[in-house]
């Protein structure tokens, strides 16, 4: 258990590196941020998953599959429909955004990536590297495209899909910018959910019910998993 | 870039449209920029004696003076020497050097230090100067970014991160002071880069200077290149000893003569004056990385030289400004692909087609120009297998290399890691032949270190001149040298206490286990913000120089 927690402590250091990056002098630095989200990502899936997994090696050392097959198909089974266990107390407010998030249909790929079983480490971690990557990659984009204000101009490509994870972008930003200090700082209270319509209304009142949401563990388990659809996301270069 | 490259014969392309190079000294190019920070570098480097300004009026024209015989001035003193009195002091050692010492010859101190590399005795060291202020209140821009012996080791270059190179000459040794001959005083100093802002991408680009390489010496002016970020420039630093006098149209005080006045035509004539030592920037190597530079590297012809960002190296003519060979490109198509960029990029010493560059993720590829124009693919790759059993959430962070440097023999190569240095064959690539632990004692620390940033401290590494050393920096002001063919291994401090002139260094031991043994330094009581990331080794003698944030120390093979 103490191994989620320690996951759970460096999955936020390394949100507020990622974060505090962005203001800094000189422009994003790559290096440090590749580096960053790799330890993210290794982090993050040591947190996701069962709590009798030991460290996991990042998803390139894919040869480690006979230790995840067994608590695997758990995990990514209950996390559909019923939150895992740790998370029941939270699971009404876990399933509030689930749904409506997976209503959407690109991130119901995403979410619904719930690979067959035998393949589930390997897949999944294919999945969740592209969702770890994705708040990373968009500071990293950030660098070369024209600087996206909170909130960023959407990009001249048409459709909703873009819409939306601007929109996700500004949420998360404002967010992290609300309610970061409380996640270092306390027990972490919990983070929203970005909203799938995007924009600031959205955002508005996702503080609040970040400040409604009880344990640290259930809602981070939404954010991380709605860090998906940015995997998606295009690059306007 | 889609020129296909000949490596060894470059097409000799027209020299970049010539701008303005006035030919006057820097006052003319708005050297009130160079005065204003020369005499504010002079003043930050004033020691703490508190002598007032050696150089007579501080104005913009002064320009930082070498010594010649004759000339014993100097711009700062040496911390913890006697207080001399006048210019003509020398340095403080002089004073408190037994009576043996000054019998030494000359010569029998170059052979002893003479790079026979220590060979069955213990190099000792002892300290030889430090450049610097004392203040506990270190200012960001005075932060020593990059330290380089040039290719005689006669001149050191530094960079700091507000822009500013300072180069300090070795003292010519005089009859009159033979135990002076390595003081290393300053010679030039110049404002290379100025923060810039990105319009485009609003960014602002540091001034912060990365890395400086010497052009090896091929008149009487030196050359060296100086990088920040995103621009290369080549500076070119060249005494001056003679002014003309006798202008027709120009007064002696600068004021123009009416021509009308003119009565008779004079040729003018050269007088000596006092030295001055100026920089001007001759070429500018602009525009050409989207990302961070973080290496250059003069080719052995002395003709080109490479720059590695994060994802590109650019291969460059010294002469030509303008267009530049992309060589290497890691980049994705898909960014979000990304998993390694590149850490540090450097020429072989002597065959001019061959390069190395490493990786974030540990590894090195060397890289043949002549089988390619673009080297993606490699020729070599140099890997060791991870252990499993020292995985951790932080393994692929200090498998990162943070600096790779061939040997001067060219046979070996060397690569610092966070934890450790190691040794290559260039003819081994499964493996290294030689893996030195630095501060092993950090890996159970390593969460701590990413909390407070350490851990992506990028250390470099320096062998000696004849490959038989090789030195890094650790935290806590210390450093650590190994000697390869023993195995001996030193941890050295750079601080104020053991600052007093030819004092030996103590070698330091940090305590691993349980009892803490007398002098022993616990791993918690290690000072992190101290940290000795930039060491530089003379190409042929046993001086080396180590940059601590803001202070230099320069420390020598001690002589019997």
């Amino acid at each position: 258990m103490e191994f989620k927690l320690e996951a759970h402590r460096i999955v936020s250091i390394s949100l507020g590196k990622i974060y505090s990056a962005r203001g800094q002098r000189g422009g994003l630095k790559l290096h440090k941020n590749l580096l960053v989200s790799l330890v993210l990502r290794s982090a993050r899936q040591v947190y996701l998953s069962e709590p009798g997994c030991p460290p996991e090696p990042p998803p390139a050392a894919a040869g480690h599959p006979e230790e995840e097959p067994p608590p695997c198909p758990a995990a990514w089974a209950a996390e559909e429909p019923p939150p895992p266990p740790p998370q029941d107390e939270a699971g009404r407010d876990c399933q509030g955004p689930r749904p409506r998030r997976c209503c959407c249909g690109e991130n119901r790929g995403g979410c619904a990536g719930a690979p067959p079983p035998p393949h589930c480490p390997r897949k999944r971690s294919a999945g969740e590297r592209g969702q770890a990557g994705s708040p990373v990659k968009k500071p990293r984009r950030e660098e070369e495209e024209p600087p996206p204000l909170p909130p960023p101009p959407p990009p001249s490509p048409p459709g909703e899909q873009e819409d939306m994870e601007t929109g996700n972008v500004a949420s998360l930003i404002s967010i992290f910018g609300s309610s970061f200090s409380g996640l270092l700082s306390k027990e972490p209270k919990g983070r929203r959910r970005p909203p799938l319509d995007g924009g600031e209304a959205a955002a508005g009142t996702a503080p609040a019910e970040a400040a409604a949401e009880p344990g640290q563990i259930c809602c981070d388990e939404p954010v991380l998993r709605t860090l998906n659809p940015w995997s998606t996301a295009i690059v306007a270069f | 870039m889609g020129a296909i490259l000949k490596p060894r014969t470059l097409p000799r392309l027209r020299a970049a449209p010539s701008r303005s190079r006035p030919r006057s000294r820097p006052r003319s190019r708005g050297s009130p920029r160079h005065g204003r920070s020369v005499a504010a570098l002079r003043a930050r480097l004033r020691a703490r004696a508190g002598d007032g300004p050696r150089l007579g009026s501080a104005g913009p024209r002064e320009q930082a003076r070498p010594r010649r015989a004759g000339r014993h001035r100097r711009l700062m003193r040496e911390r913890g020497g006697p207080e001399g009195s006048g210019p003509g002091q020398g340095a403080g050692a002089a004073l408190s050097l037994p009576p043996s010492l000054t019998a030494l010859s000359p010569s029998a101190v170059v052979a002893r230090a003479g790079g026979d590399g220590g060979g069955s005795s213990e190099v000792q060291w002892c300290f030889l100067q430090v450049k610097g202020a004392i203040d506990e209140d270190v200012a960001e821009a005075d932060i020593i970014s990059t330290v380089e012996f040039n290719y005689t080791g006669d001149l050191l270059a530094t960079g700091d991160k507000g822009g500013r190179v300072v180069i300090f000459q070795r003292e010519q040794e005089t009859k009159s002071r033979p135990l002076c001959r390595g003081e290393y005083n300053v010679y030039s100093t110049f404002q290379s880069h100025e923060p810039e802002f990105d319009y485009l991408k609003s960014l602002e680009i540091e001034e912060k200077i990365n890395k400086i390489r010497w052009l090896p010496q091929q008149n009487a002016a030196h050359f060296l290149l100086s990088t920040n970020d995103k621009t290369i420039k080549l500076w070119k630093i060249s005494e001056r000893d003679k002014r003309a006098e006798g202008y027709n149209l120009k007064d002696e005080d600068g004021r123009l003569r009416e021509p009308f006045r003119v009565t008779e035509l004079r040729v003018p004539t050269l007088k000596p004056m006092d030295l001055m030592v100026e920089a001007s920037p001759r070429r500018t190597f602009a525009n050409a990385h989207t990302y961070h530079i973080n290496s250059i590297s003069v080719n052995s012809d002395y003709a080109t030289y490479l720059s590695a960002d994060d994802l590109r190296i650019n291969l460059w003519h010294l002469e030509v400004t303008n267009r530049s060979f992309n060589i290497v490109d890691i980049k994705p198509t898909n960014m979000e692909e990304l998993t390694e960029v590149i850490t540090a990029a450097e020429f072989h010493p002597h065959h001019c087609n061959v390069f190395v560059y490493s990786s974030s993720k540990g590894t090195i590829r060397l890289c043949d120009m002549r089988s390619a124009a673009l080297c993606d693919q490699h020729s070599k790759f140099f890997e060791e297998p991870e252990d499993p059993s020292s995985r951790s959430f932080f393994s692929e962070i200090i498998s990162s290399i943070s600096d790779v440097k061939f040997s001067h023999s060219g046979r070996y190569m060397m690569t610092r890691d966070y934890l450790s240095v190691k040794v290559w064959d260039l003819n081994m690539e499964n493996r290294p032949v030689e893996t030195y632990q630095v501060h092993e004692y950090l890996r159970s620390k390593l969460c701590s270190l990413y909390e407070n940033d350490c851990i992506f401290d990028k250390f470099e590494c320096c062998w000696n001149g004849s490959d038989s050393t090789i030195m890094t920096g650790s935290y806590n002001n210390f450093f650590r040298t190994f000697e390869r063919s023993s195995r001996r291994d030193t941890t050295l401090e750079a601080s104020r206490e053991s600052s007093k002139p030819r004092a030996i260094l103590k070698p330091r031991k940090v305590c691993t286990s349980g009892k803490r043994k007398k002098d022993e330094i616990t791993v918690d009581s290690l000072d992190f913000n101290k940290k000795i990331l930039h060491t530089a080794w003379h190409p042929m003698e046993n001086i080396i120089a180590v940059a601590a944030t803001n202070n230099l120390y320069l420390f020598q093979e001690k002589v019997n």
